[in-house]
């Protein structure tokens, strides 16, 4: 039908979205210092709780200010950064982790293979949120830290996607040539295995970060996180939750920022799994 | 001196016997060929020799030298030295033995870089002038393109520079035209022994087609049911068969003189699968000249010419 041309076009000039979503928050959070227009952390208690709009000796709080008088804005933008990072570490170094261990498992088999493997399935069996507990108890809250509990509970997920994906290349006859030609473990994993599973590992690493970002809240939420007075969109959302009926703005911003951030991720995880499953 | 000295290998998995006692040899700069209907245990024998058997299968009896140096038992060295530098070997499916995200050039360098011969830039060098040798054209811009650029036949001729680059003493090639189609077949295999010729290098041929026998092997040895059941030179081998079997490969050859409308010659019966094999001599289920006395198994004997037959079509 001629349907066909114009919803094609409009689904094209959407597909886009996500990404520039993505790209502006990241900038927001790269350019923070730039963009925010006042300090995140400067309290004016004569100007708390105040409605969105708000203006007071030449400055307007276009989202109005919360229960120490600072600016939502600004802290929001500087949450961006916390949000961002944290979740852009801990789907490194899981990725990373996980990615070895699974190709080690899946590449050497046997005994590694058992070995490893009931490793990632003892992490899997740990709820995350008791690691994270048990994490900050030991080490205390904080940036790193956060980094430190989300890598541990979610390397497992990225070892059993290249576990899997490298026992089915790992089959491939180019890979039985390599070790023909006398190829060592290493350079086979990394010049023959890698390039081939990297694409589902992206998908899920794409996802995840969509689920570390709400992970990061959830910590600050619960008070493992972020430690005031830093800005972070959970800590934010717990605070801002006390006044939902007085000053709804407070938590309504930063859960706006998460729902945003998490969707435009998951979209894009989407469809780089439908792109990567086509190429097969 | 021998190359590849293969004496009485046997291959099973579990319990069950898949090669069974198969001795063979190669020389310097020799072409054989190893001929058979499918599951006669050829792959398994080379994969043997290459050391790289499929898991679940497993070398229980015999010896396996190369060179002098034995791999199989005590005193084994280790194959990783030897492979892709003495020993190389061509599979079957050209497009998959090819890594999809890796520049062919890369790939056809893989051998020099793997053993430290050559660095980076000297491999790259010699790998765009293997890949001219191979008849690839434009072999400076084609080294950057992958495998998906390239058509199967190219993708076997790369396959081949791969393998003959570091010049190995002996290249296996496990039916490295049966994905193409038949035009480019003749091609790569009159390339694989030109090659061969020019470098001195051996190459044990597998294949079912004994055209492809008679053009280039320089002996011959006709496997069925995981066993050698006749060896000897081209010549001997296609002028005075011994073995039923062999005789019957021969007959499968589609000839220019034959009269027309006259179906082709199909060996009677089926391969029996190797939980089947029949007591005695493997081929007695299909062999029309059977007697009692193929109940027991009869030993390979000869000199230059060996087969393993009470009957055979012509004597020694
Ligand atoms: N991994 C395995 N496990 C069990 N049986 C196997 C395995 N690989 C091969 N076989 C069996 O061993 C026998 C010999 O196999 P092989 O691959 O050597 O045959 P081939 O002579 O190379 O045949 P083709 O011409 O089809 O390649 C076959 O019956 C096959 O089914
Ligand atoms: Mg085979």
């Amino acid at each position: 039908m001629n349907m066909v041309l114009p919803r094609f076009s409009v689904q094209k000039s959407l597909a886009w979205w996500p990404a520039v979503l993505l790209a502006a928050l990241v900038c927001a959070a790269v350019f923070a210092p730039v963009l925010a227009p006042l300090d995140p952390d400067r309290q004016n208690l004569l100007g708390r709780l105040k409605v969105p709009g708000y203006e007071s000796r030449g400055v307007t709080y276009w989202l109005g200010t919360d229960e120490l008088g600072r600016d939502i804005l600004s802290r929001l933008i500087y949450g961006a950064r916390i949000s961002i990072s944290v979740a852009v570490l801990s789907v490194l170094l899981s990725g990373i982790v996980g990615v070895a261990v699974g190709m080690l498992a899946g590449y050497l088999r046997g005994w590694w293979e058992t070995l490893l493997m009931r490793l990632v399935d003892i992490f899997l069996s740990i709820p995350a949120i008791l690691l994270a507990i048990i994490t900050v108890a030991v080490l205390g809250p904080g940036f790193f830290n956060v980094v430190i509990v989300l890598t541990l509970t979610r390397w497992p997920r990225y070892a059993r996607v290249a576990y899997g994906q490298t026992l089915s290349v790992g089959k491939r006859p180019f890979v039985t040539l390599s070790q023909a030609m006398g190829g060592s473990v290493p350079r086979v994993l990394w010049v023959h295995i890698l390039p081939n599973i990297i694409g589902p590992v992206l998908v899920v690493a794409t996802l995840e970060f969509g689920l570390m970002v709400l992970f990061e809240a959830g910590l600050s939420f619960l008070g493992l996180g972020v430690q005031p007075p830093t800005a972070s969109w959970g800590a934010m959302l717990s605070t801002g939750r006390n006044y939902v009926a007085t000053a709804w703005w407070i938590a309504t911003f930063p859960g706006l920022g998460l729902f945003l951030l998490v969707l435009s991720a998951n979209l894009i995880g989407d469809r780089l799994s439908d792109t990567i499953g086509k190429g097969r | 001196m021998s190359l590849l000295e293969i004496t009485d290998l046997a291959v099973s998995a579990g319990d069950l016997p898949l090669v069974d006692g198969v001795t063979l040899d190669i020389k310097a700069g020799e072409i054989v060929a190893l001929v058979g209907e499918s599951g006669s245990g050829k792959s398994l024998t080379a994969l043997s020799a290459i050391g790289l058997l499929a898991e679940g299968l497993d070398v229980t009896r015999g010896q396996i030298r190369f060179n002098g140096a034995s791999f199989l038992g005590e005193g084994a060295q280790d194959l990783g030295q030897v492979r892709g530098r003495d020993l190389a070997m061509i599979f079957q499916e050209p497009v998959s033995s090819l890594n999809p995200l890796m520049p062919i050039g890369a790939q056809v360098a893989e051998s020099l870089i793997v053993h430290g011969v050559a660095s980076v830039a000297e491999a790259t060098e010699a790998a765009i002038d293997m890949l001219d040798r191979v008849g690839i054209p434009d072999p400076k811009r084609r080294a950057q393109q992958l495998p998906a650029e390239l058509s199967g036949g190219m993708c076997q001729r790369v396959m081949i520079a791969a393998a003959l680059i570091s010049k190995p003493r002996l290249l296996i090639a496990d039916e490295p035209t049966t994905a193409l189609d038949v035009t480019i077949q003749a091609q790569i295999l009159d390339l694989i022994s030109a090659l061969a010729k020019q470098d001195g290098t051996a190459v044990l041929m597998i294949t079912h087609d004994m055209g492809i026998v008679a053009e280039m092997a320089d002996r011959v040895c006709v496997m069925y049911g995981g066993r050698i059941v006749e060896q000897g030179a081209v010549e001997a081998i296609f002028t005075a068969p011994r073995h039923p079997y062999t005789g019957m490969l021969l007959r499968t050859i589609p000839r220019l003189d034959h009269p027309p409308k006259q179906a082709l010659f199909a060996i009677p019966g089926n391969v029996p699968s190797p939980k089947n094999w029949p007591t005695g001599c493997r081929f007695n289920t299909r062999c029309d000249r059977k007697s009692g006395r193929c109940d027991a198994v009869p030993a390979l004997t000869g000199d230059q010419h060996r087969t393993a037959c009470f009957h055979p079509l012509s004597e020694a």
